[in-house]
């Protein structure tokens, strides 16, 4: 017995992973696809019919989707980019300088750790026009108050702050431990070799750091395109669905319009998008496995 | 940075800018640094500060900064009227047994996928749908969760919940413990199985205990991870006896008013574990995350 | 010795997990708030009274409505009753997902609900609306009302009541010019879906507006719908900016705070106004009937209703607990929690009119009584979000009033003709 196990211990100690995340996705990837071709009747599911594409053809012509595709490519990308740039300047800040100082990388870290709708309602208090705080510092600044979520022109940039002050102490953190494990020596010989600090980023850290970069940044790609908490809480989609991201979309269509078979259609594009997105990714850091 | 000056010439001939610089940089760095943590600490002191302010008072124009008059009446209400320690209780429960699972099943996964080879391209593909379950849009995921649990008659269980987080988990779980081991060196394993050990017992005898730094910073993204969850907990959960914090928080946005004192309490109350259990932990979490550098 | 200790801990922790699957002799799903509060008090003391393990389901609103259908189309059983809002009933009854009452109530002796509720309130229970069989009981009596600042219109000029939106817009149109960004003589609320549905329905009606012509067909963008959206958008110019993105929770809030003068709101409000711990206009506000344009002014009801789910297992037992829970006296303590009543018995007794935080009450009724519900429709839900994405933008000023009112018009065509 012993035996047999030590033999297969490379499939026994897979097995439980892969049984419990198949038991947990293969259902609703099963659902997501049958439903996808379905005009499907959730109050009456034996009702629903069959129509092929006509959900996926949808996708071409439906304009409220182009919009929150653009709306969550636009703030996939600014966010993470911003979430990158701060975390990574602050990791390296920390780094050199603040190495011991435990209570401010601490600090630091807590934003993302807290629960989302406590951040959600914390940021919607901060926004308000009229009575939120942000816009009394504004005031007091001699500058203009802002409508924040309540305007279209500022809703989704407020979105992104909210999204930024949230993210990017995980991007700081994983970069900091990246840090932490870079050995000495190639830097004490790149010194003694007269290379300028950019030379010695360029040339060393970001080799070093490239696969916790890909990683961390891949991770936050993903669930920043999955945005859902802080859309629901803040704007609601809105105003005039400027904020109105894919997986917000989705929710209306599945749970307002009652059309699921449409949200799955949309769902599957998005895991597709995220699918191809994350495999050149991985390639384009030289991470394959 | 500038190397110093070789020679005391050089020093008389430029000292004063050098250390000028050097002081600005210094002062700017600072005022990076407090810029940084004044914008991170603000958000959560506000709310600390409204939790105990009456609604008047949050809402008055202009503004007031501080509390003029403070009143427990929101922590009343979500302590005592509301079953809020339950919450937390259940929440805790939760995120326990769901760290304990996917840390157990998750760290021996990641063992397998560093160590062993794998026919053709199998463990390429099989990192790669281990890393894609991460993606579904959660969206559409409830229903099929939904119906999933009812079948097993789980609904409204804490198990449900813990099950349905270790499925969230296991990927992340999975690829950090996949780049720690890789870090360390397969020689302790061979040179235990050569004098006689199973694999299993090197294992558990020589390459776990040097991995634990590894396996506590990702216990603590899972803790994290199941304390903050929200739209699984209102699925699967219906009575207070299954419900979780996020949900506690949640129910005091109603149909007609937002009831602000008692979210701000029950939000901040939220907070109170998470920030006592980073500073608790801050180390082992640099710690766990950089031995193994995180790689692929 | 230290195997026992694994097995106990182990049991300990399993028992943690022991989570009660809905097995109690009653299971009642509510919304978060004061009406899911109300019933939740009374249910408590329904087993007090009775002994019988009653559990309760309380959820968000929309996570309520999810949670209920699903339990419908389920089949599950997973719920006895449900608190509904009173525009679900079409879905909820033409899906087959409520028992019908009728048969109870003959077992008592009844036809249906006594004569002491209000005629519309009963009207909503019945599928179809007014005429057809009872499957459910109301619960709070809910209707918009206009909430004003008397003393403030009257320093700007009303005279009399503020009856007809021309003498009142006059008024409050002065109140924001001389408030100078910090008063605003009204609120309105344009968050897309029901906020600003709910919000623009009475002023739609006002002005003769119809969702649906006699054939069912929609009609919101003929000329009276046209009238009414303009003048809806008359309100948002003369509203706090960030409208379009307000909710019921800002509506209160301006007028809580004396920033804004009048708007239209919920009587859930009523008791807030009057809590010096959260208003500072407490004894400062008036209750008014929607005001008129070239109809008489009509305010949406939105009653709670309460409801017997048709695969609960408890039938009889919920049917019990309804009667009781909607008694004259059960609702006069249910008022007394901040709902308002159903029963005309309750609405005109001296003893809650009058006290201060119940003298809405007569106000209330009238409201209730030329009240128009929101069109018996069971895609209603997704219709009310057709409507409001389209009235959103152009609150927003993202779309022309007659362009709005097309685009609702067209996809409000293609969800009833799916």
């Amino acid at each position: 017995m012993e035996r047999w196990a030590e033999e297969h211990l490379r499939y026994l100690l897979l097995a439980p992973a892969v049984l419990v995340l198949l038991a947990l996705t293969v259902f609703p990837t099963v659902y997501m696809f049958t439903v996808a071709f379905q005009k499907f009747n959730p109050a009456d599911p034996s009702a629903s019919a069959f129509i092929g594409f006509a959900n996926f053809a949808r996708l071409l012509v439906d304009d409220k989707f182009h919009n929150a595709l653009f709306n969550t490519l636009f703030f996939t990308t600014v966010s993470v980019a911003a979430e990158f740039a701060l975390g990574l300047g602050f990791a390296l800040l920390v780094d050199k300088h603040l190495r011991r100082a435990n209570f401010i990388k601490t600090v630091l870290l807590i934003p993302m750790m807290l629960p989302p709708i406590a951040v959600a309602i914390t940021w919607k208090l901060l926004y308000q026009p009229q009575f939120g705080v942000l816009n009394d510092i504004l005031i007091r600044l001699g500058l203009e108050p802002l409508l924040w979520t309540s305007s279209v022109d500022t809703a989704m940039a407020s979105i992104i702050l909210v999204d930024i002050w949230e993210w990017t102490p995980f991007i700081f953190l994983m970069i900091l431990a990246g840090l932490a494990g870079l050995p000495d020596e190639p830097y004490e010989a790149a010194e003694l070799d007269g290379a300028s600090a950019w030379q010695k980023f360029r040339d060393l850290t970001w080799p070093f750091l490239r696969p916790v970069i890909t990683i961390t940044v891949l991770l936050r790609v993903m669930d920043a395109f999955r945005l859902f908490d802080q859309v629901y809480i803040l704007t609601r989609g809105g105003p005039a669905s400027v904020t109105e991201t894919l997986s917000y979309y989705i929710y209306k269509v599945a749970f307002r319009f009652f059309d699921t078979g449409y949200a799955a259609a949309i769902s599957l594009f998005m895991l597709a998008l995220t699918v191809v997105f994350s495999m050149w990714f991985i390639k384009r850091m030289r991470l394959e496995d | 940075m500038s190397t110093p000056p070789a020679t005391s010439e050089a020093t008389r001939r430029a000292p004063i800018p050098g250390r000028t610089r050097q002081k600005a940089k210094a002062a700017l760095i600072a005022a990076v640094i407090v810029f940084a943590l004044v914008y991170t600490v603000f958000p959560v002191l506000w709310l600390l500060i409204n939790s105990f302010k009456t609604r008047l008072d949050m809402f008055a124009i202009p503004p007031i900064w501080l509390v003029t008059s403070p009143t427990l009446e929101n922590y009343y209400q979500t302590f005592v009227e509301r079953a809020y320690l339950t919450y937390m209780a259940n929440s805790l429960i939760v995120a326990v047994a769901t760290t304990v699972a996917s840390l157990v099943i998750g760290t021996m996964a990641g063992y397998a996928l560093a160590r062993f080879d794998y026919p053709g391209r199998m463990k390429f593909h099989l990192s790669f749908w281990i890393l894609s379950t991460r993606m579904m849009p959660p969206i559409v995921t409830i229903v099929p969760l939904y119906l999933f649990f009812a079948t097993l008659d789980l609904l409204n269980t804490k198990t449900a919940l813990a099950i349905a987080y270790t499925g969230f988990n296991l990927p992340f779980v999975i690829w950090m413990m996949k780049g720690y081991f890789a870090e360390i060196p397969r020689d302790l394993e061979e040179s235990a199985m050569v004098d006689g050990d199973t694999r299993l017992g090197a294992l558990i005898r020589i390459v776990l205990p040097l991995a634990k730094p590894g396996m506590v910073a990702t216990a603590i993204f899972c803790l994290i991870l199941s304390w903050n969850e929200l739209l699984f907990a209102l699925i699967i959960t219906e009575t207070t006896s299954a419900n979780t914090l996020p949900i506690g928080i949640a129910g005091r946005i109603t149909q007609y008013k937002v009831e602000w004192g008692e979210i701000s309490a029950a939000g901040f109350a939220a907070c109170v574990p998470i920030i006592i259990f980073a500073f608790v932990v801050q180390r082992h979490l640099v710690r766990g995350l950089s031995f193994g550098a995180v790689k692929g | 010795m230290k195997l026992l200790g694994k097995v106990l801990a182990g049991a300990v922790f399993a028992a943690g997990f022991t989570g009660a699957a809905l097995a109690a002799d009653l299971t009642i799903a509510v919304p978060n708030g004061s009406e899911g509060d109300g019933l939740r008090a009374a249910a408590a003391d329904y087993a007090k009274k009775t002994g019988l393990s009653i559990d309760i389901v309380q959820a968000p609103y929309s996570n309520l409505f999810e949670k209920a259908a699903n339990a419908g189309a389920t089949r599950s059983g997973a719920y006895d009753l449900v608190l509904m809002d009173d525009p679900w009933l079409p879905f909820f009854a033409e899906n087959g997902y409520l028992e019908e009452l009728g048969p109870y109530f003959r077992a008592t002796g009844t036809d249906g609900p006594d004569s002491d509720f209000l005629a519309k309130s009963v009207a909503l229970c019945r599928n179809p609306y007014n005429t057809g069989k009872y499957v459910c009981l109301p619960y709070v009596g809910n209707a918009q009302m206009f909430f004003y600042n008397p003393k403030v219109f009257r320093d700007h000029g009303l005279e009399g009541a503020p009856d007809t939106w021309d003498k009142v817009f006059k008024v409050m149109e002065d109140i924001t010019k001389r408030g100078k960004r910090r008063y605003y003589g009204y609120v309105l609320r344009g968050q897309e879906g029901n906020p600003v549905v709910a919000n623009f329905m009475p002023v739609f009606w006002s002005f003769g507006g119809r969702m649906f012509d006699a054939k069912g067909a929609p009609q919101v963008n003929d000329a009276a719908g046209l009238k009414g959206l303009e003048f809806f958008l008359e309100l948002k110019r003369i509203s706090p900016p960030g409208a379009e993105s307000f909710n019921a929770d800002e509506l209160g809030t301006y007028l809580l705070q004396g920033a804004a003068a009048s708007s239209i709101n919920w009587p859930a409000w009523v008791a807030t106004f009057e809590d010096p711990k959260q208003s500072r206009v407490v004894g400062q506000m008036s209750y008014a009937p929607i005001p008129s344009g070239t109809k008489l002014g009509s305010s949406e009801i939105g009653h709670w209703l309460v409801g017997i789910m048709k695969a609960s297992k408890h039938k009889q037992a919920a049917f019990d607990f309804m009667i009781w829970a909607t008694s004259p006296a059960q609702i006069r303590i249910s008022a007394k929690r901040g709902n308002p009543p159903v029963r005309f018995s309750i609405f005109t007794d001296p003893a809650f009119t009058s006290q201060k935080q119940f003298r809405h009450y007569p106000v209330l009724m009238q409201a209730i009584m030329n009240s128009t519900p929101r069109p018996r429709h069971p895609k209603w839900p997704e219709i009310e979000n057709a409507f409001g994405v389209e009235l959103s933008k152009a609150v927003a000023g993202r779309l022309g009033a007659k362009e709005a009112l097309d685009r609702a018009n067209r996809a409000i065509e293609k969800i009833i003709a799916r």
